[in-house]
């Protein structure tokens, strides 16, 4: 805290951080809140306590498939973006040249350049060569708009990484190969590894390229609680969305721990 | 370093990015720009698309709507940050995981929890009315409030991710500077440091009325299918109306509008690379 600050902002602050807090995680508390309900409608504060709506989960089969196909698809994604993503950050970590600036934005764009557009032009492309969308054609567009986050970790890791390692192994004779896979990727494994957790938890989460791209069995975890708030919606979909929370606080820690979040907010 | 050496390695590590970049992000995209506007019928598409006063309408709600919520994401933006940039290590962390989570978080569920919130029998209507403020059918679903707390929610955490990396770049002594020479605090904030974050606060504002422009999953839920905005119009023309070139050519009008708001915007914020 910046010293001298009256007492009265001191205190204008803390009722600030209240509100944010309430404000921001309200609409969470309220979900969990409500996944706990005993009766058939949702609301919270809930009426009563149990877990079956958990169990109503747990035994249906539209929550079980689709969280199948969100688990493979994710999966699939980490992989991919997190090898890609993370050969294109090393590459543009060498690359010292005016152009490196204007490929990392590059890689960066599917940040800042609207889901929605990107989706019809995907549905619409690969309508037209290959027909039918598959897991394949949104596990490429979930890929497309994961990069960006592995790309960010491992730059960030990389820029205070000691370039002198690398330099030292070249001396004593390691040839290129031998130095990216002892040197630089031991070095770059904290940003690939925040980047894939990250990546895992977008194409878990993502929901825009993924309604776009549904058919009857190609739907996601989020587009079926999507359609059921649509529809009529009882306390199992707010258990579904607990569990996504859950794998989000989970994700999220594992990313504090490996990499810490106050480097990956200001990076 | 050996730069020189390392080229042909270099390229090899760019290669599958940029092939995939190209490929399966920027030619999706162009083609789909050419097409709704070379296609058969797009000149009429085009006039219905900006003369049409239903579509009209709701071209100008999107861009209202996206006003509204980019201010209040600057307002409580810029004072959360700048909270976050001063703060203890505690605090801090607390702070951060405050923004950070629901970021993280799917849309579907943030948007869940605002219907469960502003539904006939939800907590916001029962304090209403508790207050005395509201009548017994009173709801803030389907409204254009809805759709205006619940995104910014949503796009709060951009606002303040922006603001802070401008933040935490700037010296503290000069702000300590400006309270030696008696400048209050209040003073200070408004002459040093909202000064130095402007960039900050313009590249955020830019992205969250980008974003906000540009959203349809939690202004369908929340606003229903008669508060329609354009991304949701561009939703139903893909998956109810079948109408694609349609939907193509209001994409269009979307990714035009959002052009002209991010091309500053990458400007500002650049890549800070290294």
């Amino acid at each position: 805290m910046v010293r001298g600050v009256p007492q009265a902002w001191r205190l204008g602050a803390m009722v600030f951080i209240a509100l944010v807090a309430l404000f921001m995680l309200g609409p969470l508390v309220v979900v969990a809140g409500a996944s706990l309900s005993a009766s058939q409608f949702i609301a919270f504060p809930p009426q009563g306590l149990s877990l079956r709506w958990y169990g109503e989960v747990l035994g249906s089969s539209a929550y079980v498939d689709a969280a199948w196909v969100s688990l493979q698809i994710a999966t699939g994604v980490t992989l991919a973006a997190t090898f890609v993503g993370g050969a294109a950050a090393i590459g543009l970590h060498r690359w010292r040249h005016a152009g490196a600036d204007i490929l990392a934005a590059a890689f960066l764009s599917p940040l800042v350049i609207p889901t929605i557009i990107y989706a019809i032009g995907l549905l619409m492309l690969w309508s037209q060569w290959f027909g039918q969308v598959s897991m394949l054609a949104l596990g490429l567009g979930h890929t497309l708009i994961a990069i960006p986050y592995v790309v960010r970790t491992t730059l960030a890791v990389l820029a205070t990484a000691d370039p002198f390692l690398e330099e030292a192994a070249r001396t004593m004779g390691a040839g290129p190969l031998e130095r990216l896979a002892f040197v630089v990727v031991p070095q770059c494994l904290p940003g690939l590894a925040a980047g894939a957790f990250f990546a895992f938890n977008i194409s878990f989460d993502e929901a825009v390229l993924s309604l776009f791209l549904r058919t009857p069995t190609l739907t996601t975890l989020p587009v079926h609680i999507y359609g059921t708030l649509e529809f009529s919606p009882d306390p199992s979909v707010a258990a579904a969305s607990t569990i996504l929370i859950g794998v989000t606080v989970v994700l999220m820690l594992l990313i504090d721990r490996i990499l810490g979040l106050g480097r990956v907010a200001s990076a | 370093m050996s730069a020189v050496h390392d080229r042909s390695g270099n390229i090899a590590l760019l290669v599958p990015g940029v092939a995939l970049l190209a490929l399966a992000f920027v030619l999706p995209i162009l083609q789909m720009l050419a097409l709704s506007v070379t296609g058969e019928g797009a000149v009429d598409r085009f006039d219905k698309a900006l003369t049409d006063p239903f579509y009209l309408g709701v071209l100008w709600r999107t861009v209202r709507l996206s006003l509204v919520i980019t201010l209040l994401c600057a307002l409580v933006g810029f004072p959360l940050a700048y909270l976050i940039a001063r703060a203890g290590p505690l605090l801090r962390i607390v702070l951060l995981i405050i923004v950070v989570l629901p970021l993280m978080t799917s849309v579907v569920v943030r948007t869940f929890g605002w219907m469960v919130l502003l539904s006939r029998g939800g907590l916001v209507a029962q304090v209403a009315r508790e207050l005395g403020l509201a009548n017994r059918s009173f709801s803030l679903m389907h409204s254009e409030t809805a759709i205006v707390l619940g995104l910014s929610q949503v796009l709060l955490p951009f606002m303040v991710l922006s603001i802070l990396g401008v933040l935490t770049r700037i010296d503290t002594r000069l702000e300590e500077a400006a309270r030696t020479m008696g400048a209050s605090f209040g003073a200070t904030l408004r002459s040093v440091v909202l000064p130095l974050a402007l960039p900050g606060l313009v590249a955020g504002s830019l992205l969250c009325f980008a974003l906000s422009a540009s959203s349809f999953v939690t202004p369908s839920l929340l606003g229903g299918s008669r508060i329609q905005v354009l991304a949701a119009s561009i939703y139903t023309a893909v998956t109810q109306t079948l109408d694609w070139p349609f939907a193509a050519t209001l994409a269009v009008v979307l990714f035009a509008g959002v052009t002209l708001v991010l091309a500053p915007y990458m400007r500002i914020a650049g890549p800070r690379h290294g």
